[in-house]
């Protein structure tokens, strides 16, 4: 794979020192349109070949981020450096970066090999070379019996491997992917999404990927970046983010975290018990200070809740358990999702395994359930 | 064998009838605009047809078959340089509309930010069709005359010793106005074809390093092809038939088939007029398909 073997040597391979080539530093990047702000100073650190996924809702400022480090769009303030060049003034076309765009925005009067071919005729390549590098990228995406296709004449999983070739063949160090899984349907999102992914690792670059999908961003990245307003509010591993939300929006935005106010009720050492509306929690390992009498958001993940049924007075119980019913029994195939109700009121949610049969004995409405988890799942949230 | 209860379901539409009815309501409807084109167009065009064989008389025709009008017409010098200079201006006014036209149509359908103000300036480039084409006409005189606005205009700056005599009742004038006159029939149709176009599609040639003149010869000019040749035919159709302007801004200086079929009619030589109308369709149809098939090479319209 000539045309693509630059990226596929080993990584030790002709890495400058301090990590591979493809590496993305924002300082400060700031945009605005007109009063709204769209980026409002953002520090952000992409290391060398790393797939890296820009999450958050519409209007978060994901896509504008991105299309600043693709050059569609100047920022305002701060530096965007790829692999300490300052990027900043240098036109689009010149970045070692392209971009696979959103609904692709292929050439629809060129073949297949002309979209791919595209890039290396504006580059002024010789046609034969040309030729050579084209054959070979569409070869290396399992394209080359499309070659004379007209983008229509595609399904929408092959029109996105040409708009992959297409940023491909001119070999940059950084891929940027806006919403590229958007257009398709279901099975072939969890498809190609594995596809990008195994893509990325034969490649060796750097992936940029915005999406406003959690699932998609938890299964592909090795960084979550989770966006809200222009801002970041929190960047780890997929777990980082998943399991230990740093804060209120992350913890809400992963979805299927139960989300409960409280104040603190007692601090000793790292174990910090808060009292909800009607229950009592226990955290421990808590990473920051609190005091008694503090608001606090505690999140708990659906899936660390457990259930059986039992009645009881809800005053009889220890921290982390509390008296419910279900309201409604969702079955999802996999697993199952009962929405439960305190005996103060307050929803909580409970996802158990399809397997764990004992949501079967469990009538809605009728059944009481004791709902309870370990005091590590609990996260407490200040921001 | 395990047993189904279902809602009752309704009954089975019957497809065939359906689709018959359907065939039906179609040929209903066609049949209107059919039956219009049958009575004021083709049957017309056939009579002029038939009357272009017929022995031209001093003050009609007698209905015996020759095929002098054809030979005379053909073998008259005056008539061809009519005919040629017809298609020249013809070919001129397109070629012109096209170049002018173009970017207008790109600047509405590509540069114009929104929908609302898009269709705003394309109202506003429909301005002319406002008026009549004989007060359009007419203006010109006062504008582009010995006497008139630009001449003056231009005496007096000193960039000329004595008004430009080709400014009107010329060529030249019949030529500039007609592709102002159609200028909107060659808009329109680029207008439609490039504003299907993806912006995105501009931006991601841009960001693989395509310069202006790379998207204009590389998406846009292909991309708009249907949109130029429906143009291009509409400008070319319409500027071969014209006699109106010929005879209003080139007074007597300028010819066009057009006109001489009017001159024809006015002194009652209809087979000579039919015979002129029959070269003149049948050169606008050359025309035509040439245009057409330039402009589907490769083309899967």
């Amino acid at each position: 794979m000539a045309v693509l073997a630059q990226h596929e040597r080993p990584a030790e391979d002709g890495v400058a020192s301090g990590g591979q080539r493809g590496t993305v530093v924002l300082r400060g990047v700031a945009k605005r349109f007109g009063t709204t702000t769209a980026v409002d100073h953002i520090d952000l650190t992409i290391p060398g070949g790393s797939y890296v996924v820009l999450l958050g809702p519409s209007g978060c400022g994901k896509t504008t981020l991105l299309r600043m480090i693709g050059g569609h769009e100047m920022a305002d303030a701060g530096d965007i450096l790829l692999d300490g060049v300052r990027l900043n003034d240098v036109p689009a076309a010149q970045r070692d970066i392209s971009t696979v765009f959103q609904h692709y925005a292929l050439f629809p009067h060129k073949t297949v090999a002309e979209n791919v071919e595209f890039g290396l005729k504006m580059r002024g390549l010789p046609p034969a070379e040309r030729e050579q590098r084209v054959s070979e990228a569409l070869e290396f995406m399992d394209l080359a019996n499309l070659r004379d296709r007209l983008p229509k004449q595609l399904s929408g999983g092959q029109q996105q491997r040409v708009a992959l070739a297409r940023a491909l063949v001119t070999q940059p160090t950084v891929l940027l992917l806006d919403e590229p899984l958007g257009d398709l349907d279901r099975l072939l999102q969890l498809r190609m999404r594995v596809e990008l992914r195994t893509l990325q690792r034969r490649l060796r670059i750097s992936f940029i990927h915005v999406t406003h999908n959690q699932e998609e961003a938890l299964a592909i990245a090795d960084q979550i970046v989770v966006m809200e307003d222009g801002q970041i509010k929190q960047v780890g591993s997929p777990q980082e983010v998943y399991r230990r939300p740093t804060n209120l929006f992350t913890a809400s935005f992963m979805g299927d975290n139960n989300i409960l106010a409280g104040r603190v009720l007692s601090v000793n050492g790292d174990a910090v018990e808060v009292a909800c509306d009607g229950l009592r929690l226990r955290a421990n390992g808590v990473p920051h200070a609190l005091t008694v009498d503090q608001p606090v958001h505690a999140s708990i993940r659906a899936a660390t809740v457990r259930v059986r049924p039992e009645a009881t007075a809800a005053t009889d119980l220890p921290p982390n358990c509390v008296a419910a019913r279900a309201t409604f029994i969702e079955y999802l195939g996999d697993i199952v999702k009962l929405h439960c109700q305190t005996a103060s009121g307050l929803p909580l949610i409970a996802k158990l395994p399809e397997s764990d049969t004992s949501w079967q004995h469990i009538r809605e409405d009728e059944t009481d359930l004791v709902l309870y988890w370990d005091d590590a799942d609990v996260q407490l949230l200040t921001a | 064998m395990s047993s189904y209860s279902l809602p009752e379901a309704a009954p089975v539409p019957a497809v065939g009838r359906r689709r018959l009815t359907a065939n039906l309501s179609w040929a209903l409807l066609l049949s209107l605009p059919l039956l219009w084109l049958l009575v004021f167009l083709f049957v017309p065009v056939l009579v002029v047809l038939v009357v272009s064989f017929f022995q031209p008389t001093l003050s009609g025709f007698e209905q015996s078959f020759t095929l002098d009008n054809y030979r005379l017409l053909l073998t008259s010098g005056p008539f061809f340089s009519t005919l040629a200079n017809t298609v020249l201006s013809a070919l001129i006014t397109t070629v012109v509309t096209f170049l002018a036209g173009f970017w207008v149509a790109y600047y509405l359908a590509l540069v114009v930010p929104n929908l609302r103000s898009r269709f705003a300036l394309f109202i506003i480039a429909l301005a002319p069709f406002f008026t009549s084409f004989l007060i359009r006409a007419i203006a010109w005189i006062p504008m582009m005359g010995r006497e008139g606005v630009l001449n003056s205009a231009l005496l007096s700056l000193g960039i000329i010793s004595a008004p430009l005599d080709f400014l009107l009742f010329s060529n030249f004038a019949v030529r500039v106005a007609m592709a102002q006159l159609y200028m909107l029939f060659m808009i329109s149709p680029i207008f439609f074809s490039l504003s299907t176009i993806d912006p995105a599609v501009l931006e991601a040639a841009r960001d693989m390093g395509a310069r202006w003149w790379n998207i204009l010869w590389e998406i846009l000019l292909p991309l708009a092809r249907p949109g130029i040749v429906i143009g291009a035919v509409f400008v070319f159709v319409l500027s071969m038939g014209d006699f109106a302007t010929v005879r209003l801004i080139g007074g007597g200086a300028s010819t066009s088939v057009g006109l001489s079929i009017q001159n024809f009619v006015t002194f009652m030589q209809f087979p000579q007029a039919a015979a002129a109308a029959g070269i003149l369709v049948l050169v606008t149809v050359l025309g035509v398909v040439l245009l057409l098939r330039w402009g589907s090479i490769g083309e899967d319209l």
